[in-house]
């Protein structure tokens, strides 16, 4: 009996051995933003400055890469932002998705470190809220730092200071974080 | 209250005679009934036969006799002052000895791991929960049941998700075995809570030495047995039905059980529901967190044969539930946000049931098929086969609807086959040898749309183990080893573009070993110690996790390049009793981690889209753990009951000097239980106070966590409850209150207090009627 038993063991362990566990389907990240591209265009015209960033591998992998541009001063720019899944291909473009759920969306500017300008909202959801997909950027004299793009899903957009472009009392998930060195000549 | 009992016995015979029908009415049974865990007799304790209507009560010594009584099938009543009634159920031929054993001093429960069988006595250090503390508590999670016991704590993520801490270790390094079976679906995640409803137990037990070796698996820091006790050979129909509502969550828990011996076989069917809503802090809702889960179990045992007995056992596990709205979060600064929040974001001012992203949705499947063969008086060979499904669906907040798609889904299944040899080779020797074999599936579902945390494998596992144990005189000895070959498949996705397949192969061989030893010195004086030398092979996720993991705000890193884990755990238990009054139970340990395998935050953030994150790599060092637990309890009279628990622990990293983090604060808890004694129609009504205090964790250094540990807290429970005995049933009631000062406080080891307070003031009602 004992030895059956064992012959058994035996057997199953070899036969279990040979399996290999087939490869996995790699999911298709449709979710994911990979780039953001601000691009700001002077209202009565000359150079267009474009900010970007852009994460082909998503969290991980290598580094992503971030151009950051040279703004004119006392002048007034047109912002617009587009958000792209560019592992897709056809390029996935996240924009439309914000856009069809602008409810749910707000994107936040903030400077810091000493940059001198103003960001506001050129654009309103369903309810009259600001979104911030359009935007009216305004320099004034001649700075550097750090411009901050926030995306929040969910924010509490009646909150004091919020539809302002306050981020302070927003609350919600952050979707997207990323920082631009700017400089104003 | 725990002085209630599982009561099991033996019966000696004490005559041979043949029986015959239509024997005179002159059988006797005698008897002796004694505390289970300290074996004092139980003087004064009632037997009642309801259908003769006889009774008697055991003298000073609790020996009993009674005479005169027919052939035939019996229920008896087994009573005693602070005790439960319990019924047994007996088919007399013969004049017959009843060996009873109740649990009066239930909370010094420390010995059996398995109800009945010799062979388990083992020398291992184990604490219990019975039967009645179990069903009591079962709107709860199993994990929150084992907290009672000293030296457990929980680790948790919110009010619903909870896992046992024992001795300071969790997770991987502790087994959960569901009836023989190690439960699959917990080798990672924190978030895993076991996948068992706690109404399925009759016996909970916590072995806190290392090397259980006949379970296998990583049990380093111990091992959370959940068992069913054998279906009892009563040809009646019994059963019982409990039902709990819980003013906190306004949950409801409705649980049936039924049981009977037929002619085709025993069987057992148990099955639970239950529905929670949203919690409340003292002070607010906590908006998601509640739960809907439907557990089914049944169990079948048929004697195939006077030397075959085969037993089957199913059960289903189905719950969804609800995670803190406010604890979802999309990066670093989200996180610092909430925790500067006094109230969490998403909080809403009213109650709710229904369930919304982030959510948990599990299922899981458990089967075992057990085979006895009792080749000789001397010689059990046993045959058994476990099957496990453990379906996992993680919802998150997401984008354009995707909230419905699951952002983790798991398929994990696997086969267990196991043959056991028992022989006992000389009076009080028993060798018990065993062959396993174990195969795990586990397979993302790529409909998520994201990489996967954990990658899908194959791992398949050969183990060998060899137990003696040896009882002569007042000391008991036991030796063991175990051999585990590991081998692991598997296949993740690259992080880098094109998503390219890498294929691991590592493959561990686990040498394990125990040696313990039980001394009574006197019949009040006990010294049980166990030495144990455990490697445990990392897991899956410590090897090839990658990616962020929900929650935490971190990107986690596996490291493939990791050894095992090599942990020699000493510990000694001595207990101890003076004049039947005082009772205490001290319980030392030292458990050194060579290769302790831990999450580093590295010193550079990583830059995404949504910001920069904290890296943790899975790295290792060389660990201490050292700690005590302390238990006393004293009965001032036949009325009042004390009892403390006290346990203290502490972590060390030896290679970095620095403390571990999330070990466990210590803890002390008290209670004092007041029994009146049956009141005509009320059967053991009770009250007990219970008070708890958990101190701070001070073994902290700043920068090991994005949060400095809580203060400590004090927690207030008053608890009442009576039984009323109907006819041949009886009904029980119970009130439990829950933190009852309504105490606002965190608690170190739950995820969930960078974002909220725990739960306020709660009430349980219970009602129980078993038949």
């Amino acid at each position: 009996m004992f030895r059956s038993v064992l012959s058994i063991f035996f057997i199953l362990l070899v036969i279990v051995l040979g399996c290999k566990k087939d490869d996995p389907i790699i999911p298709n990240e449709e979710e994911i933003i990979t780039s953001l591209k601000y691009t700001l265009t002077p209202v009565g015209g000359g150079n267009t400055v474009l900010l970007s960033f852009k994460d082909l591998d998503g969290d991980g992998g290598n580094s992503p890469v971030i151009m950051s541009g040279k703004l004119s001063r006392n002048t007034t720019y047109l912002g617009s932002l587009e958000l792209l899944n560019e592992q897709e291909s056809p390029v996935g473009n996240i924009t439309n998705e914000i856009e069809m759920e602008n409810k749910d969306h707000q994107f936040f500017f903030t400077v810091s470190g000493g940059l001198s300008l103003t960001v506001s909202y050129d654009d309103t959801d369903g309810n009259g809220k600001p979104v911030g997909l359009k935007t009216r950027l305004t320099t004034t004299v001649a700075s550097a730092g750090k411009l901050t793009i926030t995306l929040r899903h969910l924010p509490d957009k009646s909150a004091p200071g919020v539809a302002s472009g306050n981020i302070a009392n927003a609350g919600g998930d952050t979707d997207i974080e990323v920082n631009f060195e700017v400089n104003v000549e | 209250m725990w002085n209630k009992l599982i009561l099991f016995l033996v019966f000696i015979q004490t005559s041979i005679p043949v029986v015959l029908k239509g024997q005179p009415c002159n059988l006797v049974i005698r008897g002796f009934i004694s505390d289970e865990s300290t074996g004092i007799p139980l003087e004064y304790a009632t037997l009642f036969i309801q259908e003769t209507k006889q009774g008697a009560s055991a003298d000073s010594l609790g020996y009993f006799v009674i005479k005169g009584i027919c052939p035939g099938e019996y229920h008896i009543q087994i009573s005693h002052l602070a005790c439960e009634t319990e019924n047994l159920f007996i088919h007399l031929t013969q004049d017959t000895f009843l060996l009873l054993r109740l649990h009066h001093h239930a909370e010094l429960l420390n010995e059996i791991a398995v109800h009945g069988s010799r062979e388990d006595n083992s020398s291992q250090i184990i604490n219990s929960l019975s039967k009645e503390d179990i069903s009591k508590s079962s709107n709860k999670n199993l994990a929150d049941l084992l907290e009672k016991i000293a030296g457990v704590s929980l680790i948790k993520n919110g009010s619903g998700i909870s896992k046992p801490v024992i001795h300071g270790l969790y997770g991987n390094r502790i087994s959960i075995v569901n009836n023989g079976l190690i439960q699959g679906g917990q080798q990672w995640g924190n978030d895993h809570a076991p996948e068992i409803d706690p109404f399925m137990a009759d016996h909970l037990s916590v072995i806190k030495g290392v090397g259980a070796l006949a379970y296998g698996g990583n049990g380093l820091g111990g091992i959370v047995l959940a068992e069913s006790n054998p279906i009892p050979a009563d040809p009646h129909l019994h059963g019982q039905a409990n039902y709990i509502f819980q003013s906190n969550g306004r949950g409801h828990t409705l649980n049936t059980q039924f049981q009977r011996k037929q002619t085709w076989a025993s069987w057992r069917l148990t099955g639970t529901l239950k529905l929670l809503g949203d919690h409340r802090t003292p002070d607010y809702y906590l908006t998601n967190t509640g739960k809907n889960e439907k557990n089914l179990g049944v169990q079948l045992e048929k004697k195939l044969s006077p030397r075959w007995s085969s037993r089957l056992y199913y059960s289903l596990f189905d719950t969804e539930i609800g995670i803190l709205r406010g604890s979802h979060i999309g990066n670093v600064t989200d996180l610092e946000e909430a925790i500067g929040r006094s109230i969490p974001f998403f909080t809403r001012d009213e109650f709710s049931y229904p369930l919304e992203s982030p959510r948990q949705d599990v299922l899981h499947h458990l089967l075992k098929l057990e085979n006895k063969f009792f080749l000789h008086e001397n010689e059990v060979f046993s045959f058994n086969y476990g099957s496990q499904l453990n379906r996992r669906q993680e919802f998150d907040v997401r984008r354009s609807g995707r909230s419905d798609v699951p952002a983790l889904s798991l398929k994990q299944y696997s086969h267990f086959l196991e043959g056991v040899y028992n022989k006992s080779t000389a009076p009080g020797r028993l060798l018990k040898t065993g062959l396993q074999l174990t195969y795990v599936d586990n397979t993302n579902n790529p409909e998520t749309g994201i990489l996967p945390l954990i990658p899908d494998y194959q791992s398949y596992t050969a183990s060998v183990f060899g137990i003696l144990q040896q009882e002569k005189n007042k000391v008991q000895w036991e030796i063991g080893m175990r051999y585990d070959f590991k081998d692991i498949d598997a296949v993740t996705i690259s992080k880098s573009l094109p998503r390219t397949i890498i294929r691991y192969h590592p493959v561990f061989h686990n040498l394990s070993g125990s040696i313990g030893g039980k001394f009574k010195f006197t019949p009040n004086i006990q010294l049980t110690t166990n030495l144990g030398y455990v490697l445990r092979s990392p897991e899956v996720n410590e090897l090839f996790s990658s990616g962020l993991h929900q929650g935490v705000s971190g990107l986690e890193e596996g490291n493939p390049n990791l050894n095992q884990e090599k942990s020699i755990k000493a510990i000694v238990s001595l207990d101890a009793s003076s004049h039947q009054k005082l009772f205490f139970q001290l319980v030392g340990y030292y458990h050194s981690i060579r290769d302790y395998i831990y999450l580093q935050p590295q010193p550079e953030f990583r830059l995404t889209i949504r910001g920069a994150f904290p890296v943790f790599s899975y790295l290792q060092t060389n660990a201490i753990l050292a700690g005590t637990d302390f238990l006393c309890s004293y009965e001032f009279n036949k009325k009042f009951k004390w009892t403390s628990k006290f346990s203290f622990i502490s972590g060390q990293d030896r290679s970095r000097q620095q403390p571990l983090v999330y070990m466990p604060g210590n803890q002390v808890q008290t209670d004092l239980t007041y029994s009146p004694g049956d009141r005509g129609h009320w059967s053991n009504p009770y009250f007990t106070v219970h008070g708890r205090y958990v101190f701070r964790q001070n073994r902290f250094e700043t920068g090991q966590d994005f949060l400095s540990p809580p203060d400590g807290y004090s927690v207030f429970n008053l608890e009442g409850g009576t039984g009323i005995a109907i006819r041949h049933s009886i009904l029980k009631l119970s009130i439990q209150l829950e933190n009852v000062l309504n105490t606002v406080y965190r608690d170190y080891l739950n995820r969930l207090r960078y974002f909220a307070d725990e739960t306020g003031i709660n009430a349980n009602f219970r009602i129980n009627y078993t038949f």
